[in-house]
């Protein structure tokens, strides 16, 4: 198999992690990332994504399963020479500079000193990389994490919960580097509980809930059909209304609302026929789920809880 | 293999730890000078042995380094590996460093390279300033600069990196044993200042002496009789020590290679977490 032409770069078999103490921490995920796209890995607190991205870049040994990463296995010199990985927080030597702690990783991972200038500016942090690494602030952190994995210029760039404890405008900075990496047709892998980080960056998501892979499928198709949501008086008369427009089967009723299966830029065109038959429109709004209901609706969590 | 080298290279020349170390080792050499010259000039009481100014002279500077280096050295090459190896969970650099390409075991052996070369750099200082503060005693006391011969110097530089190296491989084994720095190298100088010390006292009492050879066999045991088997009459008399140099030699190079083979074994099976 030519490992670089290959559609999938990481793929699992049933990957099982069981530790010692009887914990399963993550039970038989078959899960599957495409080349050039940027996957989001959601799951709350402790459901098995960090043990599950470990395994993936061998820092830990699966208990049964198997696993590929970019055609090689996980923890191969092979697999790593093309992966870039930040798990959980970023690991670097507090009394050396964000420009040495590079060329730390940098030597280690046989790359050229010249790439940790190019990294630095691809994070921004170029004007800051002489300050020592223990004077950094979190954001500061989690950028320069960000660009040792970039140092190795992977096909896979793994991201463990990269926003962890940044402000908003730290978490806004740092879905925006995200989101240009994956643009740049790089494959990134990203694991997060930030919902809105997920929805807005990538391309397909796996769900991951007590160690089991729930879902994995596109946002689109997680997030279901786009609809429009009307409320009017008459109600009989409304709804023969739409019937009339949309057929009936893109028309349900329920609880007083019509939940329409149709574009929500047809909202103008359903207010004015409803105007016209002197029907009164008390509410009219697209309908789309959020993540964060399908999320929870997957996982079995309570949202507020 | 070379850029593992070459990246705990970078990353341990600037490290505090080494340039402190390096600091002390030479302030304890001068310190040591210092006051064995007082108490050449000053005898004082008999309660005290008397130090013979023959021994602060350049020709005796690789028996008279001794002391500095076990030991005091030992202590800090225990600290030192501790640091190394116990640092790299603390900080989550082991997981940086594993996730770069090189295999586990390229990586320790890598990382060992480097600290043992590094303990060769703090053996330099203790030498140079060892001969330093002999040449400077023997200036002022209108004494002739003699050296030793070259095969001693190198034999003395040996045995003190290999003290340094058994040592550092103790702390470096500790940290990585129980991936903690702190308590790493608390468990280690335990058990170099007091536990192996008890040990083998205890050991040598057992039916009047019948097991020593065990008592022989411990680490600092060999450290003590490799560095007390540089002497010379300017020392005055000593006893014959009970483990040879050569078994000694024999006996420390097996702890080293013991330390990190089983510290590698570590490595490359434990997950990290």
């Amino acid at each position: 198999m030519d490992n670089t032409t290959s559609t999938t770069i990481v793929e699992t078999h049933s990957l099982t992690k069981r530790y010692g103490s009887g914990v399963l921490a993550v039970n038989s995920v078959d899960m599957s990332v495409r080349r050039g796209e940027v996957y989001g890995f959601l799951g709350p607190n402790g459901a098995g994504k960090t043990t599950t991205l470990r395994m993936l870049v061998g820092l830990i040994r699966p208990t049964s399963g198997t696993a590929t990463v970019a055609g090689h296995t996980p923890g191969s010199p092979a697999s790593l020479a093309r992966i870039g990985a930040l798990i959980e927080s970023p690991g670097f030597y507090p009394y050396l500079s964000g420009r040495e702690n590079l060329k730390v990783v940098a030597d280690m991972a046989s790359v050229s000193q010249k790439r940790v200038d190019e990294v630095l500016d691809m994070v921004e942090l170029t004007s800051r990389a002489g300050r020592k690494f223990g004077t950094y602030s979190t954001g500061m952190k989690q950028r320069l994490g960000v660009a040792g994995a970039l140092l190795k210029d992977p096909d896979l760039l793994i991201l463990d919960e990269p926003s962890n404890g940044l402000d908003p405008q730290g978490m806004a900075e740092m879905r925006k580097l995200i989101k240009d990496i994956g643009a740049g047709g790089r494959t990134v892998l990203l694991s997060s509980h930030l919902l809105g980080e997920v929805e807005q960056i990538c391309d397909r998501v796996g769900v991951i809930s007590n160690g089991r892979l729930v879902i994995q499928s596109t946002v689109q198709e997680l997030l279901g059909e786009k609809g429009v949501i009307v409320r009017a008086q008459p109600a009989d008369l409304a709804g023969e209304v739409l019937t009339r427009m949309f057929g009936p089967e893109a028309v349900v009723r329920e609880d007083g609302y019509f939940h329409l299966k149709t574009d929500p830029g047809q909202s103008l065109e359903i207010n004015r026929q409803l105007m016209a038959s002197s029907i009164g429109v008390s509410e009219l709004r697209p309908f789309e789920r959020s993540l964060e209901e399908v999320f929870f609706q997957l996982t079995g969590e309570k949202q507020g809880s | 293999m070379i850029a593992t080298i070459k990246s705990e290279w970078r990353k341990n020349r600037f490290r505090p730890a080494f340039l402190v170390s390096s600091g002390v080792i030479a302030a304890i050499t001068v310190l040591l000078y210092g006051v064995s010259w007082y108490q050449a000039l000053n005898p004082g009481t008999a309660a005290r042995r008397a130090v013979s100014i023959l021994t602060l002279y350049p020709d005796q500077f690789v028996n008279n380094v001794m002391g500095a280096g076990f030991p005091l050295g030992a202590a800090i090459a225990i600290v030192l590996g501790a640091l190394i190896a116990g640092s790299e969970y603390s900080w989550g650099t082991m997981k940086t460093s594993l996730t770069q390409g090189p295999g586990r075991l390229t990586m320790w052996f890598g990382r060992v390279v480097a600290f043992e070369a590094w303990m060769g750099i703090i053996t330099v200082i203790l030498f140079v300033v060892g001969a330093a503060s002999s040449v400077v005693v023997a200036s002022f006391q209108g004494h002739t600069i003699a050296w030793p011969a070259l095969i001693d110097i190198a034999k003395g530089f040996g045995t003190i990196w290999l003290v340094f190296a058994v040592n550092g491989a103790i702390g470096l084994a500790l940290g990585t044993l129980i991936r903690s720095s702190a308590a790493a190298l608390g468990v280690g100088l335990i058990y170099v200042l007091a536990v192996e010390v008890i040990a083998v006292r205890f050991i040598d009492s057992i039916n009047s002496g019948a097991y020593q050879w065990i008592g022989n066999l411990f680490v600092n045991q060999n450290a003590t009789a490799l560095t007390q088997s540089f002497t010379s009459p300017a020392f005055g008399p000593s006893a014959t020590p009970a483990i040879s140099a050569d078994q000694a030699v024999v006996v420390l190079f097996a702890y080293f290679a013991g330390l990190v083979i089983v510290a590698a074994a570590l490595i490359r099976r434990r997950d990290v977490t």
